[in-house]
């Protein structure tokens, strides 16, 4: 995940390299650092980069790690013969590389034979089953071949012994959500939550899945978890407030009667639509109108 | 003819159409999802004409919140200028997908529930796939409309209960592709991230 400040500072450092003001290096190394997937514009301006000797001499040892960047970027756009050509220069340099067996596995997979990538993973595995990326792999191309039961399994098992893998739980949980087995995505969510109690992100995902299970008390957890966020952000995360409006009209809704829940209910949706109300009102005056009818259709009249 | 007079039938415009595939293409890696705007037609009774399109989401399509929040801005928006939701479009993640998901299924009841004629498009990635080569001037969706028994069903191909308003859409789409035009489209993600960017898209196409 990346914050706004590297988003911005990234998004400036693409724009130099794209209109000419150089700074590729720099560009394709934060781009590594951040593990962001910008392959067209990596391949673009590193193939520049491989394809120019001078430059590509100047970098030394780098020229290496360039030549792997390229190649992934490369295999993502499907420039699979720029990705051959690098998985070949590596593999020259570095015959006996174990990294280089995984770029010509992915290589496999970039070309759709997904059996011999999975011949190539499962002896990779043989050797030595702690490998985390190769077992990450393997799970892809069931994801990829549209296995899903198989890439649950897979993607579960390696949870039982990686069980600090923050983006494989994540993983996890978007593809339940895709398959809407939502009790087992909030499962994953709630594994996030105990790891790092203070990631916002992580509290209004858990949110939004409980809304969508539904059922008063799952709707009131919910609720908990909205409020969670927004004081975790200073309340300034949007989706957070919007989740908190739809919760507490869910709940009224289905509380009708029961007076002391419409109370605090009330209150804290009122928070929460003022707060958006600012919001537009600064940064999207002209849709203000149609927010503010939308937040009226939300309250429930007792 | 072997149609069916009282089949339903769809036309969908140049804007609506070519905003849904450019927000499919801007997320090639997932599934996106849109909503159709439009109205029975006043002169034909089976048809229904499609007259824009609001892309939805890039991830998590099946979680609730943020559609129902889409759906009331949406509806506010469009019933302002006498249109509604008649329809949604999705796009799976994976290219050799072409089955109609769960979570696209639910979505389309629900629309179905206020529109009894609501269609579900899917993308059809490998006749999108091909029309830079051919002239196809038939849209890169496939129709799905829900039957008596309440389930979703593909329309077969030729029965061109699907058509595209404009008959060059595809031309002016494969232009639109290759200026990338597809880097500008605004879905309600991009909103929920950064309010001032506009779902609605106004400027789109000038």
């Amino acid at each position: 995940m990346v914050t706004k400040t590297e988003g911005t500072q990234l998004d400036d450092l693409e724009n130099q390299v794209d209109n000419g003001g150089g700074g590729a290096w720099e560009y394709l190394c934060l781009v590594r650092k951040l593990k962001v997937r910008r392959s067209e514009k990596v391949l673009k301006h590193g193939l520049a980069l491989l394809n120019d000797p001078k430059k590509r001499s100047s970098l030394g040892h780098d020229e290496w790690t360039l030549y792997e960047q390229v190649a992934v970027a490369a295999m993502d756009c499907q420039s699979l013969d720029v990705a051959k050509d690098c998985v070949k220069a590596l593999r020259k340099q570095f015959p006996e590389s174990k990294r280089v067996g995984k770029l010509e596995g992915l290589l496999l997979e970039a070309k759709g034979s997904w059996a011999e990538a999975e011949k190539v993973y499962s002896s990779f595995l043989e050797e030595n089953p702690f490998d985390q990326v190769v077992h990450k792999r393997r799970i892809a191309v069931a994801k990829a071949t549209g296995n899903m039961s198989t890439t649950i399994e897979l993607l579960s098992k390696y949870l039982d012994t990686f069980m600090a893998d923050h983006d494989a739980w994540r993983e996890l949980a978007e593809i339940y959500i895709s398959l809407q087995m939502y009790k087992q995505a909030a499962f994953c969510y709630e594994e996030l939550l105990l790891s790092q109690p203070t990631n916002a992100l992580y509290h209004l995902a858990y949110a939004d899945v409980l809304y969508t299970i539904g059922g008063l008390e799952i709707l009131q957890s919910a609720r908990k978890y909205y409020s969670s966020t927004i004081s975790l952000t200073g309340g300034k995360n949007r989706r957070a407030l919007f989740g908190l409006c739809l919760c507490s009209s869910a709940i009224a809704q289905l509380s009708k009667g029961r007076n002391k829940e419409d109370k605090d209910g009330l209150e804290l949706q009122s928070l929460a639509a003022e707060a958006l109300q600012k919001d537009y009102k600064e940064r999207a005056p002209e849709k203000l109108p149609l927010l503010t009818a939308a937040l009226k259709s939300l309250k429930v009249s007792s | 003819m072997g149609n069916g007079d009282d089949q339903p039938r769809y036309e969908i415009s140049q804007v609506a159409y070519i905003k849904l595939v450019l927000h499919a293409l801007k997320h090639r890696t997932s599934a996106v999802n849109g909503v159709l705007l439009g109205r029975p037609s006043s002169s034909d009774g089976s048809l229904t004409e499609i007259s824009d399109a609001v892309p939805l989401f890039h991830s998590n399509l099946g979680l609730l919140p943020n559609l129902e929040i889409s759906l009331i801005l949406i509806e506010e928006h469009y019933g302002g200028k006498g249109l509604s939701v008649v329809g949604y479009f999705h796009a799976n993640e994976r290219y050799d997908d072409s089955e109609l998901s769960g979570v696209a299924r639910n979505i389309g009841d629900h629309i179905y529930r206020d529109f009894p004629n609501a269609p579900i498009l899917l993308l059809d990635n490998k006749k999108f796939e091909a029309l830079e080569k051919g002239k196809d001037r038939s849209p890169v969706m496939q129709l799905y409309t829900r039957n008596a028994s309440k389930n979703w069903k593909l329309s077969p191909d030729g029965g061109s209960r699907l058509i595209l308003k404009e008959p060059s859409a595809n031309v002016v789409l494969m232009d639109y592709i290759s200026s990338e035009k597809w880097r500008d489209i605004v879905d309600f993600d991009d909103h929920l991230d950064d309010i001032s960017k506009d779902w609605v898209n106004p400027d789109l196409f000038k």
